[in-house]
């Protein structure tokens, strides 16, 4: 049984310092199993920019076993799967600590992008550019940014969602629970 | 050294004091005072002595136990070792190097003020709240829950605390009361795994490789470099737990079980005897000099390159065919496979050839207990016969010794291991005088072995005596030239090499030493110390007999302690 109770509490407290991090936590099921994290690409890197989105499912034995995290916007990074966004961070493996949350997890993602760890590749043939040829590295993980991580501005979210034929509130509050996320927003609002 | 007169055997030169009986006696007998070091750990008594290594550092460190227990999981249960860091580098370094924390002072907090555990973020009574030692504090619940998930983990000896980087280890009684509460199976295998851990993380604790496994675990005192006997008869090298193998070293001894387990010699047998017909495709045995072979389908081929041919040849060609140019090479090649599988057959054939004497003499123990209970009801002059069975023991030891000196042979002359570390005189005159010493020795070990094997219980008075003398000197040369062979190796053989990874574990004349049982200092406080060699005494057969699967051979019954050489003479007489 997940401790329900903690998983909310966390959401609360994340969304309450969510302007000052950037960092947010979206359910996308009911029994809170299943989550969307969103975090900006740090400042001062080729993510910069960027807005990335994390797929979170939470264990059954969670806070005790770390929650499960994958990247479902494609990232260039030498510690994530280019092609499946897996991430390699102790965090969420050994290191993981019962003490830590959903938000603290992020926060080491972000970190992470920040500070890549070549020498202990998730992907290695981005380690290896990393390694061999950083600038080729930086521009690369640049554009992913760009075409992968870049997300069109709330308005052109709304409108594209209004000419599907939903009310312009309605559309609003959707995008507004779905943290963003366009594709979840449509869910909601077709499913009422 | 000095070689007998008659038959070119070897004979010490104890010979001329034959006349002094006991004093061949105590020469044979090997004194059972030696220290012996080596104790086998019963299921039963696995706790007794892992409690006796935390006793000494709970008492000289004055720390909890589980504290205790996590120095000594850090420092692989080697207590001299955490006593010289401690001295060396001081408690804090030894402490914080473990992830011992120990904070006395925390702020206290009224058991029945409601608190907030921060890891299910529920109000909690203060009395089902937990404080571990580094200062962390949650509740029961949360707790138990973080223990149950590291112990299933397999985390049991390093469990720690549930703050972010907090290194401390938990409180193993902490552990225990709050898991066993919801899930008492779960404690019982924490509890498991911390005594096992007692084996497992021990360098000088083995686990005796047997199979089926005895139970047993054998704890060494100073040296891991020694062959050990457990009490279930398995005699095992501690330092690889593979069999007893001197004079070859571990990795001699992993490559040879590697290379007469792998078919690949067969393999290669086949590839360099046969070949394939083109046609059929059936292995084809060349048989003669010529290069053309014709398989039982009526297909000619080349040896050589295997190809199809005609019928016509003469003896350097055949017609319509060529590959003339690559036959050097192939040649080459063959008669390279067929050296090395000629060199390996040959270690091998001897190998085992010794392996198998060695299986028949184990058979010998009985018929040779007959003889001596035979000799014993004749009215002789004589009257001490343990010369017979501390022959029989000196037969065993060194058919042992001989076997696994092929394989040392193997390895020692060949090329795979020590190819550049000697010239090829330095190997040769190398080979030389090791092979001079085996074949000395093969030479006693099958006299002694053929003496014995004599029917000497029918023979007359004066003939016993003389087969007597013969067993006697024998079993002394045979010791001797076991004793000369191991210094060789080490000395002369292995001592000169660049590459120090071959150590070979020390020959012992009385045998491979015989783990006594183990008990723990509180217990020797409280009632009387079994003597040293435990192998035989009452306690020891009545509980062996419900766990211990005897071996064939020389310790299948409780008659067999007359084979004992590890006792004295007397005993022997007695029993
Ligand atoms: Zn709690
Ligand atoms: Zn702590
Ligand atoms: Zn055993
Ligand atoms: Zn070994
Ligand atoms: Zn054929
Ligand atoms: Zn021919
Ligand atoms: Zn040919």
């Amino acid at each position: 049984m997940i401790d329900i109770s903690r998983v909310q509490k966390e959401l609360q407290d994340c969304e309450k310092d969510r302007d000052s991090s950037g960092i947010r936590v979206c359910p996308k099921s009911d029994n809170l199993t299943r989550l969307t994290g969103t975090i900006p690409g740090p400042i001062g890197t080729p993510y910069e920019g960027g807005t990335f989105q994390i797929d979170i499912t939470i264990p059954e034995g969670y806070p005790f076993e770390p929650p499960k995290m994958q990247f479902s916007t494609k990232v260039w990074h030498p510690n994530i799967s280019s092609q499946s966004g897996a991430i390699c961070l102790d965090v969420l493996k050994d290191q993981w600590s019962p003490a830590l949350t959903l938000k603290t997890a992020l926060v080491s993602v972000q970190a992470l992008l920040s500070a890549p760890e070549p020498k202990d590749p998730q992907d290695a043939v981005v380690a290896e550019q990393y390694m061999k040829n950083y600038q080729v590295f930086v521009s690369t993980a640049r554009y992913w940014t760009q075409t992968f991580a870049k997300n069109s501005s709330l308005e052109d979210k709304v409108k594209r969602l209004v000419e599907m034929g939903f009310g312009d509130a309605q559309v609003r509050s959707a995008i507004e629970s779905s943290g963003g996320d366009e594709n979840l927003a449509l869910e909601k609002l077709c499913s009422g | 050294m000095e070689s007998g007169e008659e038959d070119g055997y070897y004979y010490t030169s104890d010979q001329e004091s034959l006349d002094g009986l006991d004093h061949d006696q105590s020469n044979l007998q090997p004194l059972s005072s030696t220290v012996n070091s080596a104790k086998v750990i019963t299921k039963e008594s696995l706790l007794a002595a892992q409690r006796e290594d935390l006793r000494r550092v709970m008492e000289l460190l004055s720390l909890k136990e589980h504290h205790a227990r996590t120095l000594l999981i850090h420092h692989r249960w080697d207590v001299e070792k955490l006593f010289a860091v401690l001295v060396e580098k001081g408690k804090d370094f030894l402490f914080s190097r473990a992830g011992l924390t120990l904070v006395q002072d925390h702020p206290t907090f009224s058991p029945s003020s409601m608190m907030s555990c921060d890891i299910c973020v529920d109000d909690v009574a203060g009395h089902l709240m937990t404080r571990m030692d580094c200062g962390h504090c949650f509740c029961n619940n949360c707790w138990a829950r973080h223990f149950a998930v590291m112990i299933n983990e397999g985390k049991s000896k390093r469990i720690r605390c549930m703050a972010y980087k907090c290194n401390a280890i938990c409180d193993e009684d902490v552990v225990r009361s709050l898991v066993s509460k919801t899930q008492p199976d779960l404690a019982h295998k924490f509890d498991r795994f911390l005594i096992e851990s007692y084996v497992e993380d021990n360098k000088m604790v083995k686990w005796c490789p047997s199979t089926p496994h005895c139970g047993n675990a054998i704890r060494v005192e100073d040296d891991e470099l020694c062959e050990v006997e457990c009490s279930c008869g398995f005699q095992f090298c501690f330092s690889c737990s593979y069999q007893a193998h001197s004079p070859c070293s571990c990795s001699m001894w992993e490559l040879w079980r590697k290379k007469c387990h792998d078919e690949s010699e067969t393999v290669n047998w086949i590839t360099v005897h046969t070949k394939p017909c083109p046609k059929c495709y059936k292995p084809v045995e060349k048989n003669g000099g010529c290069n053309l072979v014709t398989c039982l389908c009526g297909q000619s081929f080349c040896w050589l390159c295997g190809e199809a041919t005609g019928r016509d040849h003469t003896w350097s060609s055949i017609s319509g065919h060529s590959c003339g140019r690559y036959q050097e090479d192939k040649e080459k090649q063959l008669e390279r496979a067929k050296r090395d599988l000629y060199r390996y057959m040959h270690y091998h054939n001897r190998y085992k050839a010794h392996i198998d004497s060695s299986k028949l003499e184990d058979r010998l123990s009985d018929t040779i207990l007959e003889k001596v209970s035979i000799l014993e009801r004749r009215q002789l002059q004589l009257k001490d016969f343990s010369w017979v069975t501390n022959g029989l023991h000196r037969l065993f030891r060194s058919r042992r010794v001989l076997s696994y000196s092929y394989p040392f042979a193997f390895y020692m002359f060949g090329e795979e291991l020590f190819k550049d570390e000697m010239s090829a005189e330095e190997r040769e005159i190398k080979q030389n005088l090791f092979e001079d010493q085996q074949q000395q020795l093969e030479a006693n070990v099958e006299k002694l072995s053929q003496f014995l094997e004599e029917p000497f219980d029918q023979f007359a008075d004066d003939k016993v005596v003389q087969i007597r003398i013969q067993v006697i000197n024998l079993s002394v040369a045979v010791d001797t030239l076991c004793k000369k062979m191991y210094e060789c190796i080490e000395n002369d053989l292995l001592g000169s090499l660049q590459l120090g990874i071959h150590n070979i574990a020390p020959y012992r004349s009385n045998g491979i030493e015989r783990a006594s049982n183990f008990i723990s200092s509180r217990e020797a406080a409280g009632e009387k110390r079994q003597p040293p060699n435990s192998g035989w005494n009452s306690e020891d057969t009545s509980c062996s007999s419900r766990k211990r699967p005897r071996r064939e051979g020389v310790y299948r019954n409780n008659q067999t302690t007359l084979l004992d050489l590890n006792l004295p003479a007397d005993v022997i007489e007695r029993k």
